[in-house]
């Protein structure tokens, strides 16, 4: 453990020194992943504006969800995300081979590498947009945010399996930055009220493409909507966390180097 | 005139066959398009619950404007801002430099290829989706004036993604610069949302912005209405503005390609 903190303290270090060269295109990169994250809330302003609502959830509530959601991005990204370019990048230039060779667990090695500081740019956006959120609704109780605690963790969760898929999926489909696109479409059902979609789509993103526990599950604990029964909703992010580390290792093993 | 097509002609061609070899990336799009649109189905099936109309739009012409939104995003798809920067950063753009062929015009020509292959990979699968399985109605209510408008449209969003590219001759790393411009583009041409629920104030400078002219002008015209900043106009008259517009960022990307020329420099340029 020691071991990795100590690598991580180095990644950081050094992927911080690399951003000072560049320090301009670092301040607007991070000031294009806050924009880049409020344009959604913007856009769910601007609708309630025009007298429209989510039926049964206020400007603040829905405004909610899609902070959790920015809040998780904030803490998954930055640690595990990067992988999902650096596994695009090294393994269509050949240079994967020299994570393999490194004395640490391979997807270890890869998280480490993509590890990206400009990211953390998306906990200043989810931070003020989760306060403006809280400031409209009544203060939530101790309950609700223990249950929003645990939930939060179980969110941060889903993402870094999510970047596993996606990062396994790049050793056979290589170079193709696609995947970010697919990351977007299949999470954005992750930015809404559960409750506008079918019955039947909302058990399958809670339970089997667990999109639905990102933020809507955590943001509707918070609001004090769900009992201790949505706890339950930590299993299918336990499952769908091995499920990806496993694929991930799967596909590995499949990875045949630029020698074939 | 002739020769000029013919080298146009073989670049787009060129482009086509080598993007072909790379077909699953842009078939990536036929789940990205529709996954991405059954959201919108399901958020405005919510917003409309008990109302007939949002500014003016129904919730039939809502579905349908984010169909418009997506195949003309398809159609006029362009990272020649990417590309340019690329070129200028690594310095592979000297061997454009020495090239009988402006670099803007060698990649307009594959700009058309690429997206040549795209109308069959997909623009036309996508809008079958949004036919059959959505239901959408992607019946143009002027085919003329929407073919027309989506290829100025075509032509806009290469001319200020050009523009953009050519930064790079005055920045060391223009990457930031190009993404945050292009997020804004994306905003102001009414990508996420249509640009009439913007607060009046702010249509009114949209409205004098090109952005407009790249998805909600011939989204507006493909449906068969034209409204923004309470100005309405006749499709005629919006293809007509929108022209104007292209002809104005034609003008600028040109000129400004002649000044970034004048400032490069490469080995033994």
């Amino acid at each position: 453990m020691r071991g990795i903190v100590y690598c991580l303290a180095a990644v950081m270090r050094t992927k911080l020194a690399e951003q000072m060269a560049y320090r301009s295109h670092f301040a607007l990169s991070v000031l294009l992943l806050i924009i880049g994250d409020l344009v959604v809330p913007f856009v769910t302003l601007l609708v309630y504006q025009s007298g429209a609502s989510f039926p049964g959830w206020s400007l603040h509530e829905a405004l909610l969800v899609q902070a959790v959601f920015t809040l998780a991005k904030g803490v998954a990204f930055p640690f595990f995300f990067g992988m999902v370019g650096t596994t695009l990048s090294q393994v269509r230039e050949g240079t994967f081979d020299l994570l393999l060779l490194r004395p640490r667990p391979v997807m270890l090695m890869a998280m480490l590498t993509g590890f990206d500081p400009d990211d953390f740019g998306r906990l200043v956006s989810g931070s003020v947009l989760f306060g403006y959120a809280l400031s409209g609704l009544s203060g939530p109780s101790g309950q609700s945010w223990l249950q929003f605690t645990l939930l939060f963790v179980a969110s941060i969760a889903i993402l870094c399996a999510v970047s596993l898929f996606l990062s396994g999926m790049l050793f056979r489909w290589v170079g193709s930055s696609r995947v970010f696109d697919i990351f977007d479409a299949v999470t954005s059902f992750g930015m809404y009220p559960g409750t506008i979609f079918s019955k039947s789509l909302q058990n399958v993103l809670t339970y089997v493409l667990p999109i639905g526990l990102i933020a809507f599950v955590p943001a509707s604990a918070l609001l004090g909507r769900n009992g201790w029964e949505t706890l339950w909703a930590l299993a299918p992010a336990a499952v769908f966390l091995v499920l990806g580390a496993l694929y991930w290792n799967r596909m590995l093993r499949g990875y045949t180097s630029a020698g074939g | 005139m002739r020769r000029l097509i013919a080298v146009i002609q073989a670049i787009g061609f060129a482009t086509y066959k080598e993007w072909a070899a790379f077909r699953s990336h842009m078939a990536a799009s036929l789940l990205v398009g529709p996954v991405l649109f059954l959201v919108q189905v399901f958020i405005w099936q919510a917003m409309y619950d008990g109302k007939e109309t949002l500014n003016g739009l129904t919730y039939s012409q809502m579905l349908a404007y984010f169909g418009v939104v997506t195949l003309i995003h398809y159609i006029s798809f362009d990272f020649a801002d990417w590309n340019l920067q690329m070129l200028v950063r690594s310095g592979k753009f000297v061997t454009f430099a020495l090239r009988p062929l402006p670099h803007w015009l060698f990649a307009f020509s594959q700009k058309l290829g690429h997206r040549s292959l795209a109308l069959w990979i997909e623009v036309l699968p996508v809008m079958a989706l949004f036919i059959f399985v959505f239901g959408v109605n992607m019946k143009p209510a002027a085919p003329g004036w929407a073919i027309l408008s989506i290829m100025l449209s075509f032509l806009m969003n290469f001319f200020i993604n050009y523009c953009v590219g050519l930064t790079a001759f005055w920045l060391v790393r223009a990457e930031g610069v190009r993404r945050v411009f292009l997020l804004l583009k994306d905003v102001s041409a009414g990508v996420f949302i249509p640009l009439s629920f913007f607060p009046d104030a702010l249509q009114k400078i949209l409205f004098f912005l090109p952005f407009q002219f790249i998805t909600y002008l011939p989204t507006r015209v493909y449906i068969g209405d034209y409204e923004l900043a309470g100005i309405h106009l006749s499709l005629g008259e919006a293809v007509g503005l929108q022209a104007a517009a292209v002809a104005v960022a034609g003008v600028v990307t040109i000129a400004l390609y002649g000044a970034a020329l004048r400032r490069f420099t490469g080995v033994g340029v």
